[in-house]
Formats: structure tokens, sequence, C-alpha cells
């Protein structure tokens, strides 16, 4: 039952957030002097009635405030409206929220799956050259532009011949049987995949080893260490656990992170994931589409971080519910 | 302070980091006079042409003074292909702390010599020239300028808003705690490269290059604070009931002044590792700017954008130098990252600083 | 032993600067002999003909007979199709990937550029030039097996064109005078469009696609606002009704678009089998120039538009690649500088544009002398990388309306400031240039950011003027902040821009050349100014559009479109920089390739095929 209280406050907590996320959006996009006909107004066959029509469909004649209005009022009842080209925003961001999904899914698996382990050596071996190089090692990842890496990566692709060029499919998808389909897929996510997974490694491995050190330190693996235990004990049965939990409440921050960090590789590799389509809106200044997708992030950020913190109280019977 | 210097010096990958920073930041200094060209400077004739050739052996087999040729470049329209080759009628002897054109050494003394120059219309491209046939190697020097003060630029400007905020957030507690990390927390869900690209694009168009610099400096500052913001309030939290706090209420302090005077330098170490590991970030940023056309724009000359003009398939195959300003922003974000890291785990091996 | 390291490690750092120093001055034999390549002579076939076959009148290829069966894979950049709803498209890519489907009554003639029949058997125009009497072929059928009749085109004219769905450009084209054109049927087969005055463009709009009337009537119906969502990419592919070569087969948002043969086309072969030869055509969306050619070098796609250096790579390729290259002259895409040449007030009572800009900018010497400087002959060799042609003329290199009387020229600084000169422009001892008021000549000068082409024309022309003693500040910005200064704010000084013209349709840029039109660059009228005065040069371009547009024979409109560009290139309004030329690159497999300079490469997608032989021979290796 407390629990459940819990959710619930956690819930109406995050309305006022999405309310002030959706205004700070809100009023950028339209401050910028960006036109959103722009594309429009510059094909010399459009002539001046349709952009009016489009200015009026848009509501791009009205204040800020009521545009603000407009919008809020159709979110809330679950229209997202439509693009400065007219489709549903919805259906765009159908088509893109699972690529994206399934790309940042593998990334923060194979991120954790790498970079837990490596912190946990790290800690282990603290102030030993291992933990040294590891850190070093990790770093290098994180100091290539993104945009870049992608970039030589592509033509090392070309150079080779081993990877497709961008996209998730082949264009012969269709007609493949269902490990085919799945083997294509792989093979078209296998760069990408590199360069996020070499962007996010070292903020987890460092952080791992952070939190690793700091329950070392801690009074109770001290005891468990007078206990008597092997270390092999101390470190996986007691100190583990409560050195990941505290990532656990990171997992919300890293999706977003990973949509903002992996505009720029979908761009280069041509993925069609959201952060690609957002940096299109924005560029554009798509309003009804950069708010949808920015309104998504944010809401999935805190989705992310209600689960975490329910993972949380189910796992860690020290947290108290403050109901 | 002197303790932290010594333990980094004594920490192998930092020294070579330090080191590496040090040698950077001298020549960006000095950038006016290493330069053989100013910034600016193009000769249209020889666009992308390769590195200048610099001999000291001449024809004859014997030693020569270091000379070099000009490039000529043709246009092949059989194989529509613009051909280079060096053009051997007239040598372009090397001049060592001589004459060249004129700049202002830090802005403000007028000066004329250059490390290196060249005799009169020859042209010494250290490494290559771009799409307009300016010299890669000079406006490296002057990019990196721009490149790697952005970083320390925008901190300057982010840690005093966010060590406010945090601070008066963390110490006030209540409902106006409340109010103001509900606030920082919508910044920060909003994916900060999108708010990034969005604030960009608000620029106005008819700025002077300082102005955009200094804004976009402002933009990379607005992004960052939320987050700082909310460490330092954790951070004041705990603090605030600490006895010296209670003792300064008890005099009678003002609140602003508990604060800044008694809470803030509680933090310094968290700061302190909070800068050196965010500096990279900050590159990286003005680079992926650049790299969407929203940062440092032509004519001048950043990192970030030059390396733009390297994206081309064609450019990274046939013309490999322009690929230099990557190399160094990967070398300095590296060595930033060395010494953030050695920093944290003497000041606060801990620490929760990404 | 640590310092042995040391030592050894300085040693090998002291050895490499010092080789790199110490460089031998051996002369190349490497020289400038061109390669004299003998590059195939293209024989075009005869043009398609009529031909009754069992009361059906097909339209038959003359091209050599191939086999059937394999796809061609294009590529297109940027988001990908937004509608496959010919009427609804607005943007360039939306069209090209509906018109696949959609034939049109007329088309263009790949070579000569004359209008010829497609879907329609022939047609006719009176002598007065107002009547269109247009033959339908008989027994053709849409692809769900209903007769394509001129109840169709009549439907498609009167009912989706006239009554304004859709995009509405087309018929806001052929408004002449306030009054539409009207289209009747005469009998099953037979339809006569007649327009209240003679107007030449209108038969160049008779290319516009046929709607099954069967299929749009419905959405027809529900209205303009239904209409807008009618055929959107959400559309299954089974639901299209077309009449074109080929039909949709999947459409992956971002990724590409994959049509397959319509089996029931009305080309056909020399051996009388319906063509399409192709059993698909796959476009892959690919977001920027660059992916695009990496996905051509790794063989993901077959045919690529080259620009600038990478034509070269793949020049030296060709000799052992599977890939042929074709040099299709210039592109109908211009470069052009303009300055702005606005003298209204905004709302606010403020000048546009300051006044002693205006009085510069106004000054046809000042043109001429921007123009003299600018240095046409180092654009081309630097941005192009020689692929392309300095530009000088309104209309583009390979128009058939091209005025060929205007001569190209160098840069001339002396030239320039003589003519500075006599418009009392002045220099003082450190050549910075004053008007005769004594302000100092200092301007922005604005791009679209991002474009690494642009942004470097910028600095080149920056420096260009900077040798008149001007101050230029060059400053490149967001490509849509750009337009919305241009068409909305107005507050600019001078502008590098593109536009992309039409090769066979002068009418095309009349929103760019008469004064009221919605891309008047340079001198951009809003709804509030409509009728403000114009300049004379402006009101004779305005003339000569309206004029040229209601003459209906050719050498009559010429008269009128070379004395506009000859304007132009007087009072440079537009200073024209360079075109690009087109440079395309096809697999070799693929046959009956006729590369024309008007229609590109694949104009003829129902003739390709693909050489059975070439496959296999890359295979068995």
């Amino acid at each position: 039952m407390d629990i459940l209280k819990y959710i619930l406050k956690r819930i109406l907590q995050t309305i006022p957030l999405l309310i002030i996320v959706s205004l700070i959006s809100f009023f950028i996009i339209r401050l910028s002097p960006v036109d959103p006909l722009a594309e429009l107004r510059l094909n010399p066959s459009v002539s001046q009635e349709t952009l009016e029509r489009e200015t009026q469909r848009l509501g791009l004649d009205k204040p800020i405030i009521v545009q603000y209005g407009k919008w809020a009022k159709s979110f809330v009842k679950g229209d997202l409206g439509i693009t400065s080209n007219g489709e549903k925003v919805s259906t765009k961001l159908k088509e893109r929220i699972p690529n994206t999904l399934l790309l940042t899914t593998i990334v923060i698996l194979l991120t954790w799956l790498v970079g837990v382990p490596l912190g946990i050596l790290a800690a282990l071996k603290w102030k030993t050259p291992t933990d040294k190089v590891l850190t070093v090692l990790t770093s290098i990842g994180m100091a290539i532009p993104s945009f870049f890496f992608a970039v030589l990566l592509l033509i090392f692709a070309v150079r080779t011949g081993w990877f497709p060029i961008g996209g998730l499919t082949s264009a012969n998808f269709a007609d493949m049987g269902f490990f085919a389909q799945v083997a294509d897929i792989a093979h078209h996510l296998f760069l990408p995949v590199i360069v996020l997974f070499t962007i996010s490694l070292a903020g987890l491995q460092r952080q791992m080893r952070a939190n690793m050190l700091d329950v070392l330190d801690s009074e109770y693996v001290k005891f468990a260490r007078a206990k008597g235990l092997s270390e092999v004990q101390v470190v996986y049965k007691h100190a583990l656990r409560n050195a990941v939990n505290p990532l656990i409440t990171l997992l919300g921050f890293e999706f977003a992170g990973l949509l903002s960090g992996a505009a720029l590789t979908e761009y280069v590799f041509q993925y069609p994931g959201l952060g690609r389509l957002i940096l299109e809106a924005v560029l554009k200044s798509d309003i009804n589409l950069v708010m949808a997708s920015l309104m998504m992030g944010a809401i999935m950020l805190v989705l992310g971080n209600l689960i975490a913190d329910i993972l949380l109280i189910i796992t860690d019977p020290r947290i108290r519910v403050k109901a | 302070m002197r303790e932290v210097l010594i333990q980094l010096w004594k920490d192998k990958f930092a020294r070579i980091a330090l080191i590496v920073l040090g040698v950077i930041y001298l020549a960006l200094f000095f950038a006016d006079f290493l330069a053989p060209y100013t910034k600016d400077f193009s000769d249209r004739s020889m666009a992308y042409v390769p590195p200048s050739k610099i001999f000291t052996i001449d024809e004859n087999g014997k030693f020569s003074r270091p000379y070099t040729y000009n490039y000529i470049r043709e246009f092949d329209q059989q194989n529509l292909e613009m051909k280079y080759k060096l053009d051997r009628s007239k040598k372009y002897y090397l001049k060592f702390f001589a004459q060249g054109q004129s700049y202002k050494f830090l802005g403000l003394i007028p000066m004329k010599r250059h490390l290196v120059t060249v005799e009169p219309n020859g042209r010494l491209f250290l490494l290559g020239s771009d799409i307009n046939g300016r010299d890669v190697f000079s406006r490296l020097l002057f990019g990196g300028r721009i490149s790697m003060t952005i970083g320390f630029l925008a901190l300057f400007v982010l840690f005093p808003i966010g060590l406010l905020y945090g601070g008066i957030s963390g110490y006030l507690g209540g409902k106006i705690d409340a109010i103001m990390m509900r606030f920082a927390e919508a910044v920060m869900s909003i994916p900060s490269f999108y708010l990034l690209i969005i604030l960009a694009s608000i620029l106005p168009s008819g700025m002077t290059s300082i102005q955009r610099f200094i804004l976009i400096v402002i933009i990379l500052a607005l992004i960052g604070w939320a987050g700082f913001a909310r460490v330092v309030r954790g951070m004041v939290l705990s603090i605030k009931n600490q006895e010296f706090v209670q003792a300064a209420k008890s005099i009678g302090q003002s609140k602003l002044g508990i604060i800044i005077k008694h809470i803030l330098p509680q933090t310094t170490s968290f700061v302190i590792v909070a800068m050196t590991l965010s500096v990279p970030s900050y590159i990286l940023s003005e680079s992926g700017l650049s790299f969407l056309g929203l940062g440092i724009q032509q004519p001048d000359a950043s990192w970030g954008n030059m390396l733009k003009e390297a994206q081309e398939f064609t450019n990274i195959i046939y013309r490999p130098w322009l690929l230099t300003p990557g190399f160094l922003i990967f070398v300095a974000v590296l060595s930033f990252n060395m010494i953030g890291d050695t920093i944290r785990d003497i000041l606060d091996p801990k620490s929760k600083v990404k | 032993m640590k310092w042995v390291v040391y030592i050894i490690l300085v040693l090998v750092i002291v050895m490499g600067l010092l080789k790199s120093c110490i460089n031998r001055d051996i002369p190349e034999t490497t020289s400038f002999q061109n390669t004299i390549q003998t590059t195939k002579e293209i024989i075009y076939p005869e043009d398609q003909k009529t031909i009754t076959i069992d009361g059906v009148d097909y339209l038959q290829s003359q091209a050599p007979v191939g086999n059937f069966g394999g796809a061609l894979t294009s590529s297109t950049i940027g988001e990908g199709p937004k509608t496959f709803n010919p009427f609804n498209s607005k943007d360039n890519i939306s069209s090209i990937m509906s018109e696949i489907m959609y034939d049109g009554l007329l088309t263009t003639h790949p070579i000569s550029g004359q209008p010829i029949p497609k879907l329609a058997k022939s047609f006719t125009i009176s002598d007065d030039g107002k009547d269109y009497i247009i033959n339908l072929r008989k027994g053709l059928k849409w692809s769900d097996g209903k007769p394509i009749t001129a109840d169709d085109v009549v439907f498609t004219w009167r009912d989706i064109i006239f009554a304004g769905f859709g995009n509405t450009s087309t018929r806001d084209s052929i408004i002449i005078d306030g009054k539409l054109p009207t289209v009747e049927k005469i009998d099953n087969y037979t339809v006569k469009f007649t327009t209240p005055k003679p107007y030449a463009p209108f038969v160049r709009m008779l290319s516009t696609p046929i709607a099954p009337k069967h299929i749009f009537m419905p959405a027809v119906k529900k209205g303009t606002e239904y209409f807008e969502t009618f055929l959107s990419t959400n559309t299954r592919p089974r639901d299209f009704v077309i009449s074109g070569a080929f039909k949709l087969k999947e459409y992956v948002p971002a990724q590409r678009v994959v049509y397959e043969r319509n089996p029931n086309y009305y080309i056909i072969n020399k051996d009388n089998k319906k063509l399409p030869y192709l059993d698909k055509l796959v476009y892959l969306i690919v977001g920027d120039l660059n992916n695009e050619v990496l996905k051509f070098e790794a063989k993901e796609i077959d045919t690529i538009s080259l620009q600038g250096s990478k034509v070269a790579r793949y020049k030296a390729m060709e000799s052992y690649s599977d890939f042929t290259i074709h040099n299709l002259g210039p592109d109908t895409g211009t470069m052009y500088l303009a300055m702005n040449l606005n003298n209204r007030k905004n709302d606010k009572g403020e000048f546009y544009v300051k006044p002693e800009k205006q009085i510069w900018f106004q000054d046809v010497n000042f043109r001429r002398a921007v123009d003299l400087v600018v240095d046409r002959k180092n654009i081309v060799l630097n941005i192009a990388n020689g692929i392309g042609a300095p530009l000088f003329t309104a209309e583009s290199l390979n128009s058939i309306f091209l005025n060929k009387n205007l001569q190209p020229y160098d840069k001339n600084i002396d030239k320039a400031k003589e003519l500075l000169k006599q418009s009392n422009f002045s220099w003082d001892k450190n050549g910075q240039l004053y008007d005769k008021f004594g302000n100092r000549v200092e301007f922005d000068m604005l791009t679209n950011a991002g474009n690494t082409e642009r942004e470097a024309i910028g600095v080149m022309v920056k420096q260009d003027l900077e040798d008149l003693g001007m101050k230029v500040n060059f400053k490149p910005i967001e490509f849509n902040s750009l337009v919305n200064k241009l068409v909305n704010t107005l507050d600019w000084d001078m502008v590098i821009m593109g536009f992309t013209g039409s090769p066979i349709e002068p009418n095309g840029g009349k929103n760019v050349m008469m004064s009221d039109g919605t891309l008047h660059v340079y001198n951009m009228r809003l709804a509030k100014d409509k009728n403000s005065p114009r300049y004379n040069f402006e009101k004779r371009i305005d003339e000569l559009f309206t004029k040229g547009a209601l003459a209906t024979k050719f050498e009559d409109r010429k008269k009128y479109y070379d004395e506009y560009q000859q304007i132009i290139y007087d009072e440079k309004p537009f200073i024209y920089l360079y075109a690009p030329t087109r440079i395309i690159a096809i697999r070799n497999k693929f046959k009956n390739i006729f590369p024309t300079s008007l229609g590109g490469v694949t104009y003829n997608i129902e003739e390709i095929f693909i050489d059975n032989e070439i496959q296999n021979d890359k295979r068995s290796k």
C-alpha cells in the first residue's frame, strides 16, 4: 500500500516537471527566428496562397502564449499535432521509437556488461597500473568526437566491405527469412553500437569504480572481512550489490544521455532513430515534432527514474518509504 | 594545492598529459609568432595543396639551406581532375626569425617577426592548405585558441551560477529548495544536445565573431549549470548542519554570507575535479556544434569547424592533412581526462563526478 | 635501466625529425600529359512510337531489346518522401517518388526538350494557341484493370487541380488574368483544354500526372482536409492503383522506397513484350552527399550524381571498375550573389536597408563593380574542383532559352574601380572605400551555415570585395533563419544563395524574376508593399515574362526571354557565379543508357535492363 501511495505521489510530482519542461522548450523554440516554412518558401513553385494556408494551419500568425495554450491542450488530449510537412507527429514517433529503443537497449546492456566488471576490476586494483591503464583506455573512447569516429568507421566499412554503410536493414530485407533478418539488423547495428558504446563506457566504468571504492571502504564490508569471509565472498556477495544499487538510479539519465549523444551518430550512420529525427526537426524548427520528441524524452527519463526508485525500494530495505 | 600538483607530477600518465597540454597552450599563446601566416591569409591559386616539401639537399646532391617549391595546379579536362606539381623553376629559401606578415602580438604589440617564413611569393604550408588556399598549420594555431579556451570560459560562467544556485537551494531548504530543484531537474531532463542546438540556432545573425564566441560560451554554460547545482545542493545539505555553520549563524551572519563564506569553500575539491573533467566535454560540444554549422563560423577558425571540412570521404582519402584538427581534439581531450582522473583520485577517490 | 629507454626514445624522435628535414630534391618525372581516352559515342535510339496491337495503343520503345529481371538501386538525399500522392507533394523528392507511379498526358523529349505524348496518343494545339486537343491511347488500363479514359483526365484536372485540392501550385501557375483554363470531354478518348488566352507554359503543365477517378473520387468527396492525408506514406502499397512503370512495394521510413514492376505497362519493346525490364526499383534514403558516395563506393547503390573532387576519384577508377561516368554538361542549379535593392520601410517606419547602403546597392555601377571583381574562375577551380563553369546569365547554361550573345569575362579590378569612381566613390590612403558622402563602405554578407561550398565562396568573395576597399562582414547563418530574412524580415545587405531552374521553361522562374514573386529575392515585396513603385528594369522584366508566357511560338518567346537575360546581365540584380557540371556514374551492367543533358540518365527507366553476361562475369571472378 505504501509503495502504491509513493508511486502515486511521485507521478503527481512529475506533472509540474513536465509543465516546466514544455514551457521552457516551447518558448525557446518559438523565440528563435527560424522559419518553419523556410523550405516551402524557397521552392519557386509554391504559391503565396499555399504559404498562407500553411501559416494558418500551424498557427504561426498567433501570439506565442496562444500557440502554447493550443499545443498544451491538444497534447493533454493525446493529439501530438502534425509536422511542418503535414504528417502526423505520432506516426513519425512510432516509426522511430522502436529503432531507438533497440539501439539504446543494446548499447546500455553492452556498456553494463563491460563497464561494471571493468569498474570492479579497477576498484579492486586501485592504485595499481591495471587501474590506471583501464582508466586511460576507457577515456580514449570518450576523447574522439563521436561524429568523426563514426565517419572514420564508415570509411573503414567501405574499404573492407565488412559492414553496410549505415541504415538499419538491407534493401532486400522484406524477402529474407526470420533469422536472416535478425542477422541483417545485427550487421547494420554493429558500427553505431561500437561508437555509442565507446562513448558511454568511460562514464559507467568510472561510476562503478567510485561506488565500489566507496562500498569497500564501508563499515559492513570491514565487518564482513573481520568475520573472516573470503575476499571473493566479500566482494561478490556484499560489496557488489550495494555498489550496483546507485547505478540503477542512473538508468533514467543514461537513457536521456544516449538520446542526446546518439543524435550525431545516428545522423552519420543514417540510422532511422529518434535522435536523427529530433536533430532534423530542431534544425527546421518543426515545433510540433520537436515538442513531442522532447516531451517523450522527458517522460522516458521520468519513467526511468521512477522505475529505478521502485526497484531500489524493493531491493534495498534500508530505504524507507516516506509517504 | 602544491601537494596536488606534486602528486599530479608523480603520476606518469598525468605528467605526459600535463606536458602535452603545456606545449599546446604555449604554442597557442605564441600562435602569432609560430604561425607563418595570419588566420585569413590565403592564396587561392594554391587551394588544397599538400604540405610543402622542404629540401635540405639540392638536386646536385649538395647540402643547402632549407628551401621549398611552390605547387602549381592544373585542371585535367580529360580526367576531370585537379593535378598538383612542384614548380621547380624557382626555389624559395626558408627564413628563421625574419620579418613576415604583420600582426599584433596578443592583440597589443605590433610585430612582424615569425619563427619561420619563406622568401616573397613562396608559400610555406607546413600542413597543406584548405579549400580557400589558407594555411592549415596557421589556422590550427589560431583555431586552437578558440577551441581550447571555450571550455574554460564556459566553466567560469557556469560555476558561479551553479554554486550559488545549489548553495541557496540547499541552505534555505523547504519550499524554495523544492521549487528551485524542480526547475533544475526540468532543465536537466531536456536532452542537452538538442537544447544546445536550439539555443545555438536562436543566436541573432548580425553578430561579430567575438559576440558569437561569447554567446556560444554562455549557451554551453546554460546547459551545464543544472546538474552541477544539484550536486552542490547535495553537498550543502550535509555541510549546513555542521558546527562551524551553526556557529556562524549564532554570530548573526547573513544567510548569503554564510553560504558564500562558510559553506561553498567546503566544496572546493569537488569543484576542481568537476572542472577538469568537464572541460573536454565542452571542447567536444563545440566540435559537434560546428559539425552542424552552428558553432564558430567561417572565416574564423576553430578545430571544430576545420574538422567539418574533413568529413568528406574524398578529403579523408586524398587530403589527410585536413584531419589534423581531429587529431588535436583527441589529444587535448584525452590529456584533460587523464589529468582530471588523476586529480580526482588525489582529492576525492570516491567522487561521483563522471 | 630506465634511462636507457629514455635515451632510445629521444634518439628515435631526433632521428625522425632529422629524416623529415633532410629531404633530397630529386626531380620527379611525372608531368601533366593527359592520357587521351576515347569515350564511346552514344547512339541514341529513335523516338518511341505508337503501335496498335489488338486495339491497344501501345508505345513502342525503339531501343535495343534486353532481358527482363533485376533491380536498380538509386538514392535520394534528405528525409525521403512525405507523401505518395502526386497532387499533395510540396517537395522535389515526394514529386519524384509519386510521379514514378502516375504518368502524365505528355512528357518532355529528352534531347530536344519539346513536349511529346506519353499517356496521350497525340495532341494538337489550335492556331490561336488556346485549344489543346488530346487523344488518349485506347485500351490502356489502370493497375486494377479499370480502363484509362477521358473521364479520368477530366476528373484529374477539373475536380482535383482546378478545384484546389492538395498543392495548388499547378493551379496557381495557370491562372491567366484571373481565369482558369477549362477542360471538357469530347468522347471517351478525346479531351479538350481551353485556356482563356494563348498561354505557352500550359503545354508543360500537361505532364501533370493523371489520377484514377474511381480511386480518387471518394477522397475528393471527403474534402480538402482529408485529401491532404490521402495516399500518404502510411498507405498500404497494395492500395495504390497506378498507370506508371513502377508501383510502390515497400516504404521503410528514413531508409528506402522500393517499387516493383507494373506488369501491365503500356510501353513495349521491339519484340512487343511489355516493359519495364527491371523487376524492382529501389531508392535508398540517405541523409547527405557523403553517405551517398560511401554507399556507391560500397556498391550499395548503382547510380550517383557526383560533385567536385569526387569526380576525379571515380574518373580515375572508371577504367578498372564496374561503372561508367557520364558528363551531362552544366546543371540547372545556379549559385548567385544578390544585393538588397529594397527601398521601402517596415512596419516600424524604419528602412529595411540603411539609407546609405541603399544608395550603394541601387547604383548599377556599384553592382557592376562587385560583379567585375568576383573571381569566378577560381571559384570554379577551388570550390567545384574544376567541375563546373562560370555563369553570367539568369537562364542555366543548358537551357533551350539561353541567350548565347551574353559574353563571359574575367575578373577586372581596374575596370571595377573605374566604375566606382564614376559614381564618386573614393579611397583613402589605406585603400579603404568611401562613398561620396564620406561613409565607409561596409556591409554584411550572408549565406547558409553548414554548407561548405557556400561558406568557401563567401570567404573568396569577401576577399575579392576587399580588393576594392570594401569592408565585408561575412556571416554564415542557419538556413531557416536566412530564408526568414530573405522573405520576411528583409533586413539583409548581400547574400550568396542558389536556385534550381528549369532548362525548358523560363516561366518556372517567374516567382524569382517578376516583381511581385514570392522569391523576388533582390527586392522582395511583402503583401503590404504589393503596389510599391518598381524600378524601370523590374517593370520591363515583368512585361517580358507576361508576354513570354502568352506567346506561343518558340522564336517569339525566345526573343522575350533573351531580353530579360540581357537586362539581368546589364543591371546585375543577381550576380551569377557558377553552375556545377552534372556528372553521373552508373554501373556498366545496366544497358540502354542514353544520357542527355535535359533528361539525365534514368529518364527512360522502362528501357533500362541488366546485361546478364556482365553480371555473371563479375560473379565468376
